[in-house]
């Protein structure tokens, strides 16, 4: 009879050789893995909920970045009409216009195009816009509520603990994913989340 | 000594830095007030002078539904149609009828024959008062949106808010005509109706009357269509109508005075047949929420309003001189 066992340094040498392969392959995996996670849709950003949102003008003091990546939007497929209503206008102006005398905005970034009468469409100007949601407030309390805020991706540093996000009195920040990170009155809500437009 | 002087610094500086950001921490927790230097507050148009309320509320009764169409009242009678059912109450709040209806149901009206008429999305049918559906008529096609009707005499006025249209009907439901077409020839400007609060309603006369609620105003038709008068008062004080689609409802008194119902900041007024403002029958502080109660009168020109917020009828009379 032979003995076929294998002398203990070779086994001990196969062991740390399989070992190693071992060891490469899972973090080989691992990388992969993370890679592949951080490609998919399960990365997360911050957005606000326009219908949480109670226009308390900290979007415009406490954001990192200055002005504010808070910017308001125009939800324009759910109401154009801002100048029949007029509730982005200070109770008091002189005209229905974007006039910047006129406008509740403190910077006068909502400016107008002429679609037909009586009809224009609005636009916010981003560089202008500082996030105070002046004219938010005056769209959801008088209007249809098309004004509302996002935060901007192209200008949010995605702060891991936003800074607005913990100082927001409605819990309005949420955490959506990277793939679509806007919450736009009028289009999310057809996604059958029960929310009215 | 030199090394316990720095010792208390360091310990007084970690002391304020400590101080600091626990203030900052707690101070600007989510749920601390913090003065709002953007605030834009609209309280103060909430606030009106109560020597200018002439109204008080008498009654309200619950209804427990899920929605409804709308709200009218007829001798003692108030009625009431949801989105499935025809409630009739008597004027202590008690429930006399409940019918099922074929479709959801939009609107009604009663007219001077005791005829209930339902607008429904799209058509109007109508039923007797024990609840007996009588008449269907043809839809008015897929993009109208039936938000109100009027009766007067055999003219049956359909208010269309997808159409931006009141189609003048007779009462089997032929379109005679169609009134606020847009017409620029005859330098007709048309209804602006952002959203669907189009409501229409009937003078003493046997005048039409529509609320052309983009444009704030009021305006009265010939029974061939052309434009009799207007008026309207765009503004954010009491006197005025503000925001999207205001008045969303009307009603209109025997002596001829509107009373109007308004969304956003949800109040009721009155104005003379002038237009003049007289007064609020109900201001913004009787009200929860933001949607414009539904509203019909009697001849003892009480206000019947249908509070979706609150889901009751509230009664107002007026109060005593």
């Amino acid at each position: 009879m032979s003995d076929n066992k294998e002398p203990k340094s070779i086994e001990r040498r196969r062991f740390i050789r399989s070992g190693m392969q071992m060891a490469l392959a899972v973090s080989l995996g691992g990388v992969a893995g993370i890679s592949f996670l951080k490609a998919t849709p399960k990365d997360l950003v911050w957005q606000i909920d326009p219908f949480k949102c109670v226009q308390c003008g900290r979007c415009a003091t406490e954001c990192v970045v200055t002005p504010s990546a808070v910017k308001c939007v125009h939800a324009y497929a759910l109401c154009g009409y801002c100048d029949l209503c007029g509730g982005y206008l200070k109770p008091d102006a002189n005209a229905r216009s974007t006039a910047a005398e006129n406008q509740l905005c403190p910077t006068a970034a909502i400016k107008r195009k002429f679609i037909e009468e009586p009809y224009y469409e609005y636009e916010i100007i981003e560089d202008l816009c500082i996030g105070c949601a002046k004219c938010v407030a005056g769209c959801t309390a008088f209007g249809n509520g098309s004004f509302h805020l996002q935060i901007r991706h192209n200008l949010c540093k995605n702060c891991n603990d936003c800074a607005i996000a913990r100082v927001c009195p409605a819990e309005a920040f949420v955490r959506v994913p990277a793939d679509t990170p806007y919450l736009i009155k009028g289009d999310f809500t057809k996604g059958g989340k029960g929310k009215k437009a | 000594m030199n090394r316990k002087l720095v010792n208390i610094v360091l310990i007084v500086l970690a002391v304020a830095i400590v101080v600091v950001i626990g203030k900052d921490f707690i101070g600007k927790k989510a749920g601390k007030n913090i003065e709002n230097p953007y605030e834009y507050n609209i309280d103060e148009f909430r606030q009106v002078d109560s020597t200018q309320i002439l109204y008080t509320e008498t009654l309200n009764f619950p209804v427990k539904v899920h929605d409804w169409g709308g709200i009218t009242v007829s001798d003692s009678m108030i009625i009431v149609a949801t989105t499935n059912e025809l409630i009739k109450f008597n004027y202590s709040g008690k429930e006399i009828l409940r019918k099922s209806l074929i479709d959801t149901a939009t609107c009604i009206t009663i007219d001077d024959n005791r005829q209930i008429w339902i607008g429904m999305r799209h058509y109007v049918v109508m039923y007797d008062l024990n609840g007996t559906l009588v008449k269907r008529w043809n839809s008015f096609g897929d993009r109208s949106v039936i938000t109100s009707l009027a009766v007067s005499g055999e003219n049956v006025y359909v208010a269309d808010a997808g159409n931006r249209i009141v189609h003048q009907c007779n009462t089997n439901g032929q379109i005679l005509r169609k009134i606020g077409e847009k017409n620029e020839q005859k330098g007709i400007s048309g209804f602006a109706i952002p959203s669907p609060y189009f409501d229409v309603a009937i003078d003493d006369g046997g005048f039409l009357w529509a609320a052309n609620t983009g444009k704030h105003t009021f305006e009265n038709y010939n029974p061939d269509g052309s434009l009799r008068t207007s008026w309207g008062i765009t503004s954010f004080k009491v006197e005025g109508f503000s925001g999207c689609c205001n008045p969303a409802h009307i009603s209109i008194l025997d002596d001829n005075s509107f009373i109007t119902s308004e969304k956003g900041m949800p109040r009721i007024k009155i104005y003379d047949q002038h237009g003049q403002f007289t007064g609020v029958v109900a201001p913004p502080a009787a009200f929860d929420g933001s949607l414009a109660p539904d509203i019909a009168v009697d001849k003892q020109h009480r206000v019947i309003a249908l509070d979706f917020e609150r889901q009751q009828v509230r009664i107002f009379e007026k109060k005593q001189e």
